[in-house]
């Protein structure tokens, strides 16, 4: 049986997300079955649009996703923006690849998304909010089933 | 040491060496010795443990100047 590995990604930064993405990339390389649970902020990693606001959320929901935008900051030196751009052109300088090339290769990979109906549900996101790049969508039952004979558990 | 087939991971960090080698293992046949040349100085450490985690077989790593070749035999 292949090894395991499942990665919660409860975070929005840019940065948090680059290395949890590193070690899927490298786990998932390594012929290891990689899970990420994607849960509260990390949501905002697979929008499909930046602000993500439809119809059906009620005023509350729209601010929360107006305020919390795919857009990702960092988690230091942020700066309104000025750090994320700074931070992006630094890493295509020194030819670092950019969360995007990663997210790419882990599709390519077969790393598998599970989205937090839970979260889902407060925020008022639906499947029509997120990339499809989402194997599914479940809860913490699911999640724990595959993390239960995952040998590497991070939560970021 | 017959080497069928070289990879060019100059300029790229951790840990596009590791999946690019993985990739390009993909495409090659059981037995076929693949060549990576990279600049990153991890590289060295991390080729080995991914031969260990992946299960192909570690070969060498020859340093010429600041350029790492590592050597990896297709096992899977």
């Amino acid at each position: 049986m292949r090894d395991k590995m499942t990665i919660i990604l409860f975070s929005s930064e840019m940065d948090k997300a680059l290395a949890a993405f590193t070690l899927a990339t490298t786990a998932a390389a390594s012929n290891m079955d990689v899970t990420i649970f994607f849960t509260f902020w990390g949501l905002n990693i697979l929008k499909k649009s930046r602000f993500a606001v439809s119809k059906s959320q009620n005023i509350l929901q729209k601010m929360f996703n107006f305020m919390s935008t795919s857009e990702l900051p960092i988690s230091k030196l942020n700066m309104f923006g000025l750090g994320p751009w700074m931070m992006k052109k630094l890493m295509k300088k020194s030819k670092m690849a950019s969360l995007n090339d990663l997210m790419k290769l882990a599709k390519e990979l077969n790393v598998k998304y599970i989205a937090c109906t839970t979260s889902c549900g407060v925020m008022g996101l639906t499947k029509e909010n997120f990339t499809d790049d989402v194997t599914e969508f479940a809860g913490a039952s699911t999640y724990l089933a595959e993390a239960k004979d995952s040998k590497i558990n991070l939560f970021i | 040491m017959k080497i069928d087939k070289t990879l060019d991971c100059i300029g790229l960090f951790c840990p596009m060496p590791v999946v690019k080698t993985k990739l390009e293992l993909e495409t090659m046949g059981i037995g076929e010795v693949l060549e990576i040349l990279s600049d990153d100085p991890g590289f060295e450490k991390d080729l080995p443990a991914w031969c260990k985690l992946s299960g192909e077989e570690f070969l060498e790593i020859k340093k010429e100047g600041n350029i790492i070749k590592g050597y990896v035999k297709k096992n899977r």
